[in-house]
């Protein structure tokens, strides 16, 4: 016997809606409802969240009217893209796409045109794991349960990670962070006490530091911009992303690189890998042994095989091995395009 | 072959393709539908877009366990809440009965058929509850504070696990559906446990062949053996499919004067009121169904859906209209899936590629309600797409507690094909021949036989006519087969690329229905059509068949679809593809009715007889000039004819359905009804040839569809655009089961996980070409007057075949054994040389 | 209850249906619209904190100021179905998946299921019941699709008419592929894909001459 509570879906919850016109105030108003509060950017992961009714905030403040958030201006060190840019205008921009177009490679990949007229760069690296069990209102440990349901004998987990996994087996969904993370991005965080900048690798939370947390947000902080330094501008890019359809759907597994190089030499190279494990990896000791190497099929074989030392494959995800062992040597040789008559 | 002379063999060889039109003023011409207009300006109405004053919204609670029995519900606390009107529970839903068809045929109650709402659930998702009020937010919030105590049952999701010893069963009486013996009536559950031993080959990813419920076979098996070259013994699985048609069910009710308005959307406007009239226990006088526009049925709401008298039994029990809006996560739970077919082929062939014997055995999972007939159909489809002169089928029809099944567009014609095609390209392969000749060689041609012998007739049941090798040689020459195997390169970095021919065929008609024409008195042509409105025209496009036999022009004629007030011939279902050959009969048949009665009324008015009169232009004229009346004059004199001429009597021989309209239009103009009579010998199927070329990259094991063309033999072609609609829509339809398509369950808690398309995958525009091409041979079918016969189907299993097929001329003959095909699939398996999924697991 | 009571519930029913009329089409603009029996809740009915509830907000669509109560959760979708009248944007999913709820915000394409009204006040709303012409004249986007016979169900069909609207006025010249990805974020299940972008081709063309 077992009593239940009737579950419904897709009526979002009522909440209050509140819309700051200055990050100030956003910050202000998310400081001052903390937990109760829900920050919205693009909404494209918020309005899952609320129509499944498995978050019903008291208020949500939205973002959307913030013109300081918004926009992408030069730097005297590189760029600075507000976090409310949407896909769509970074996918566009002139400098962007000049100097950082490995940025602009990715965002052009996420989801479909809509989404990413409205989805944001902050919104896309700040959304949370797509694991069917977790967002399925399952109590799993990043639910803040005891249990891990995609990772038993019979649980689907073919999308979930090969590397990583701590309690939980999730993934990270994004397609811009593995390229921010390639070029060295600082994320811009304002909270009550002040703004302070982490590298963008630093952003992201895996399930050995905090379970139920995906990034280093606290209630009340609020992600103002990306800044991309000058670092790795025009440098050699790489990005592929590998998903069952060409519109709508997450990674099945990414890659963003950088390479600077001299001749075919590789000089120095930053190589990150998402939908992998609960946070985008960034495969630092591949890029120490490709240093020096010239960049062939020889190093991209030694640098595919290196990536993939000690991936432990779930029942359903075992083709995720060889995929990002190919897609790492890709990054280095490119993919052979083929030319057919 | 069927009653056939050798010279009729040969005339069928020598057909030759026509061009579109041949012959006919409107008939093979495009020109806009009528309901185009208020589709392109969002002026169509589908069902959720109706509004009522004080309309009430109401929301389907969901068991939240594959199956249950629920003990108690306590709706107390919600009901008190403001806003909230009601709630309906399963002791509310009206009990099965037993019920008259159209054709006075008594059908006996099924006591394991599908109830609107329910207190034990066979599946998640399956609906018990549904709660009303004066919005959604009232009633979610309503729902959240009601209890529900539930005493969880034993479950099984897999259809092989529900086959073990031992194995627990989905509903205690049993886990296959038989069909009862020495008595017509509902498929019976029963209990059948497979051996230990019939399990010893899955650990190899061989299905297992225990004891089956179902079986024919004709001809020499063992000896086709014998004599084969080559014989291969081959296991693949097709996937469940959601129909997850864009407008989920929902559905708006409510009461006028003691009658029922109901608004859903349907594949069969007029076949959906016996439905309604049999699932409410109601008399179908009492029924008003609205159906203009339909988003999309692909099988699964032939007459509606059940769910549909949720909102009508609310709407009378709180007497106010009440619209069911039915989201998309609940319609991936109640808008029904193809079925899986689970199949094992031993197919033996001589040296040619000529099949010599074919034994297949199909596991069907019909999920929680009803026995599917996907693996029988699996069966007859292969029988006749590849006429092995021996075959053999056995099928088992298993209940799992996953969601409903339901014919899904070529129901088991997707999965036979699927599962066979595979094997033909392999056979070719080992016997080194051209892809196109293995399958010229078996394809059939003229009015073939297939299936087993009719225990009645002693005659195995055969085709209308099949001109299926003239498609297959128009594709052949269009695609540029020969040149593209020719020059096919065999790798360029991790690209590979493979070339796809596959036969497709699925029934292409009906006979028997009426047609219901009124002349109005203002000299309009009123066709009344029954058809739905689903996307394929056919609503409209069959009425062309009438215009051009009154010799009038299209913008004469008004078409009176989607509102059964407005009074409809016995009209078909929409669904087997039978819409365009069976109602193009009817609309021949009361357009020559409507000529024949104009005729009389213009010799009773002018003199003379009837058949010195002649009818075109909207005008009745002596041959050879003098006397001549208009279509409105002999409307008018119709009415003061009265008796056959205005509806006031009737054809004795159409249906009673038709009768009850010609009474209500009666008075209102010329009013004709007719029966389609005309002869009918044979099956009617329509048949395709479809080629594919993918590029796939070994490194990801992505790949991509670089063409995709299909060839059909569909007869006639009555409107080339909206045809052209249905060969590459259903072949996309099919290519979705290659490529993407499959269900997400977990089997320990019997959860479905995938509940959203982008979980479930159906096919964006970017995952198939953007140029596809299609063409037809145009011959017409000898066995109906206009020659046409439906395509909504038939291109299915060639879509999702030639893609398959592709896929393992590029990349090998062990790299899968399941659709769809993924990079997941693709990735372990090349490298490993073999199929390295687990093959036999369901729904991964 | 195995069998209804036809008489005793007919009776109350007819009373009260009798003065139902239909709400068919357009409700006339500029007029202020009541929501209290539709689909979202009204503050008279539910003892919910002040703040929540309905605000009256004013909308730009289709080239008409529009006053409408519209709830802080109010989806625009919702707002223009459910309170404005205009059904021509369809909810095939809710979730940004299907595209068939697609509207124009100045100009740029949204999926208006994910889109909350109070976040689109003085944006220009453009659905699909705003394209023709006042005097009906289809637009030649429209125009095109009925020559060409685009779509089947046409569930999907103000969805993808919008988004490539957007994608041609950008790109009035595309290549058929470059279409296809114009129009990539509206899924056609009846996957008519092919004669689409034969209407939308044609649209082009007509666009262009326009």
């Amino acid at each position: 016997m077992a009593v239940t509570m009737a579950v419904i879906r897709d009526v979002m919850p009522a909440f209050d809606l509140l819309q700051p016109t200055t990050a100030a105030d956003a910050q202000k108003l998310l400081e001052k409802y903390r937990g109760e509060a829900w920050a919205l950017a693009g909404g494209m992961d918020s309005f899952d969240w609320l129509k499944d009714r498995l978050r019903k905030p008291r208020v949500v403040v939205d973002l959307s009217g913030i013109d300081e958030l918004k926009g992408i201006r030069a730097t005297s060190d590189g760029v600075e893209i507000g976090a409310l840019t949407t896909l769509t205008e970074v996918g566009a921009h002139p400098l962007i796409r000049k100097d950082y177009s490995l940025l602009s490679d990715a965002v052009e990949h996420v989801a479909s045109p809509q989404i990413r007229n409205q989805g944001t760069l902050g919104g896309n690296v700040s959304q949370d794991v797509r694991c069917w069990y977790y967002r399925g209102g399952w109590p799993c440990y990043r639910a803040g349960g005891e249990t891990c349901f995609a990772d038993t004998p019979v649980g689907r987990n073919r999308e979930h990670a090969i590397f990583g996994a701590d309690r939980c087996v999730a993934v990270h969904p994004s397609d811009s962070a593995p390229a921010l993370i390639a070029l060295d991005a600082k994320f811009v965080i304002r909270s009550s006490k002040g703004e302070r900048v982490v590298d963008a690798e630093d952003y992201f939370i895996g399930p050995n530091v905090e379970i139920t947390r995906i990034n280093i947000l606290q209630p009340g902080d609020l992600l103002t911009s990306i800044r991309i330094p000058s670092s790795w501008a025009g440098a050699r890019f790489y990005f592929e992303k590998i998903r069952d359809r060409n519109v709508w759907d997450f990674p099945l597994m990414n890659v963003a690189s950088a390479m600077v190089l001299n001749g075919n030499t590789i000089q120095r190279m930053r190589i990150v890998v998402n939908a992998a494990a609960p946070t985008p990896m960034r495969l630092k000791a591949v890029e120490a042994a490709v240093a020096g190497k010239p960049a062939n099929a020889e190093t991209g074989e030694m640098a595919g095989n290196m990536a993939v030392k000690g991936a432990v494959p779930l029942q359903f995800n075992a083709y995720k091995i060889p995929l990002m062992r190919n897609l790492v040597k890709r990054a280095i040789v490119g993919a052979q395009e083929a030319s057919w008559a | 072959m069927a009653e056939m002379t050798p010279a009729e063999l040969l005339k069928a060889e020598n057909e030759k393709p026509l061009p579109f039109g041949d012959g006919y003023r409107l008939i093979g011409k495009n020109y806009p539908t009528n309901d185009l207009m208020a589709k392109v300006t969002g002026k169509a109405k589908y069902a959720e877009d109706f509004r009522a004053e004080g309309m009430l919204f109401c929301r389907l609670v969901l068991s939240p366990m594959p199956h249950a029995r629920v003990k108690r519900i306590n709706a107390e606390k919600a009901l008190a809440m403001p806003g909230i009107r009601g709630i309906l529970t399963p002791q509310e839903i009206p009990g099965a009965a037993n019920y008259m068809n159209d054709n006075g045929v008594m059908i006996k109650v099924n006591p394991w058929a599908e109830r609107a709402l329910t207190d034990q659930p066979m599946y998640q998702g399956d609906p018990i509850l549904a709660v009303a009020g004066i919005d959604e937010l009232s009633v979610a919030n309503a729902i959240e504070q009601i209890e529900i105590d539930m005493e969880p049952l034993p479950f099984v999701t897999d259809p092989l696990e529900a086959m073990r010893p031992g194995s627990p069963n989905p509903r205690s009486e049993g886990n296959v559906w038989v069909r009862p013996k020495n008595h017509p009536g509902p498929m019976q559950l029963a209990n059948l446990k497979w051996t230990q031993k019939d399990f010893d080959c899955y650990k190899e990813g061989r299905l297992p062949e225990g004891q089956a419920p179902d079986e024919w076979s004709y001809g020499d098996l063992d000896a086709g053996f014998r004599n084969a070259a080559l014989v291969l013994d081959e296991t693949f699985i097709t996937p469940d499919t959601s129909h997850q048609c864009l407008e989920p069910r929902s559905t708006m009710a409510y009461w006028q004067n003691g009658k029922l308005y109901l608004y859903t959307g349907t594949q069969s406007t007029f076949q959906t009121v016996p439905a309604i009239a049999r699932w409410m226990h109601m008399d179908e006088d009492k029924i008003v169904f609205i159906s203009e526009y339909t988003g999309g049925g692909f099988g699964s709401k032939i007459t509606g859906a059940i769910t549909m008298i949720v909102p009508a039994l609310l709407s009378k029990k709180l007497n106010a209209p009440v619209m069911m809006r039915v989201s998309r996560r609940e319609e991936h739970f109640i808008g029904r899936a193809r079925p899986s077919v689970e199949g094992r082929v031993k197919i033996g062939f001589a040296k040619d590629g000529r099949i010599t014997a074919l034994d297949m055995f199909t596991i069907c999972d019909s999920g929680a309600y009803g026995a599917q007939g996907d693996g029988a159909s699996a069966g007859s489809i292969v029988s006749l797409l590849y006429q092995p002169p021996a075959m053999r089928w056995r099928g088992v029809n298993v209940m799992t507690n996953t969601p409903p099944r339901s014919a899904q567009s070529a129901p088991g014609g997707l999965q036979g094909i699927a599962i066979l095609e595979p094997i033909l390209s392999k056979a070719a392969r080992k016997l080194s021949l051209d892809q196109v000749a293995l399958r010229r060689a078996n394809c059939p041609e003229g009015p073939v036989e297939y299936g087993p012998v009719n225990e009645r007739t002693g005659k195995r049941a055969h085709v209308t006519s099949c001109f299926l090798k003239q498609a297959l040689d128009m594709g052949v020459k269009s695609f540029r087969w020969n040149e593209r195997v020719a020059s096919k390169p065999k790798r360029i970095g991790s690209k590979v690329r493979g070339l796809g021919v596959s036969l497709s065929v699925f029934h292409g008609g009906s006979i028997g229905f009426d047609g219901l024409i009124v002349i109005t008195p203002q000299g309009r042509v009123q066709i009344h059509s029954g058809i739905g409105n689903l996307g394929t025209e056919a609503v409209i496009d069959v009425h062309r068949a009438a215009a051009e036999v009154l010799n009038v022009k299209w913008d004469a004629c008004d078409i009176i679809w989607g509102n059964t007030a407005k009074h409809m011939p016995y009209t078909c279902a929409s669904g087997g593809s039978q819409t365009t050959h069976a109602m193009t009969r009817a609309a021949h048949a009361v357009a020559v009715e409507c000529v024949k009665r104009l005729k009389e009324v213009a010799a009773k008015s002018l003199g003379g007889q009837p058949d010195e009169y002649e009818v075109a232009n909207l005008r009745v004229f002596r041959r050879g000039g003098g006397a001549a009346m208009s279509f409105a004059e002999a409307a008018q004199y119709a009415i003061k004819l009265g008796g056959i001429y205005d509806g006031h009597a009737v054809n004795p021989e159409v249906n009673p359905a038709t009768k009850k309209s010609v009474a209500a239009l009666a008075g209102q103009g010329l009013v004709a009804s007719a029966r389609d009579d005309y002869p009918h010998n044979g099956d009617s199927y329509s048949f395709l040839a479809c080629f594919a070329e993918i590029e796939a990259d070994v490194e990801t094991g992505k790949y991509y569809i670089v063409d995709y063309q299909a060839y059909a033999d569909v007869g006639t072609v009555v409107h080339p655009a909206a045809l052209g609609g249905q060969i590459l829509g259903r072949s996309t339809l099919g290519i979705g089961h290659a490529i993407s398509q499959d269900w997400v369950i977990d089997p320990q808690y019997g959860v479905t996980l995938a509940e959203r398309f982008y979980e479930n995958r159906p096919p964006t525009i970017l995952d198939v070409p953007v140029d596809m091409k299609w063409n037809a041979v145009n011959i017409p079918d000898p066995q109906t007057p206009v020659g046409a016969r439906g395509c909504g189907e038939p291109p299915v299993g060639g879509g999702c075949a030639s893609i398959l097929n592709a896929l393992s001329d590029a990349l090998g003959d062990n790299i899968f054994q399941r659709a769809p095909v993924k990079c997941d699939t693709i990735l372990t398996s090349y490298e490993a040389g073999r199929p390295m999924q687990e093959p036999l697991v369901a729904n991964i | 209850m195995s069998e209804m009571d036809d008489q005793k519930v007919d009776d109350g029913t007819s009373n009260a249906i009798t003065r139902r009329k239909f709400i068919m089409g357009v409700i006339a603009g500029g007029a202020v619209v009541g929501a209290a029996s539709y689909h979202f809740l009204s503050p008279s009915h539910a003892p919910l904190p002040p703040y929540l509830g309905e605000r009256l907000i004013s909308l730009n669509v289709n080239g008409k100021v529009r006053r409408v109560d519209v709830m802080k959760q109010e989806t625009l979708a919702s707002t223009l179905r459910y309170k404005l009248g205009l059904t021509g944007a369809k909810m095939g999913c809710d979730r940004a998946e299907c595209g068939s709820c697609t509207v124009l915000l100045d100009g740029v394409p949204y999926y208006s299921c994910s889109v909350l009204t109070h976040t689109v006040r003085g944006r220009k709303i453009t659905t699909i019941e705003g394209l023709a012409a006042p005097d009906g004249t289809l637009h030649p986007l429209q125009k095109a699709i009925v020559d060409e016979q685009g779509f089947q169900c046409a569930f999907c069909m103000s969805g993808f008419t919008l988004a490539a609207l957007a994608f041609l006025k950008k790109h009035p010249n595309p290549t058929r592929a470059e279409l296809a990805h114009g129009v990539s974020g509206n899924l056609c299940r009846c996957q008519d894909y092919n004669k689409i972008l034969d209407a939308l081709t044609r649209g082009a063309e007509y666009m262009r001459r326009a």
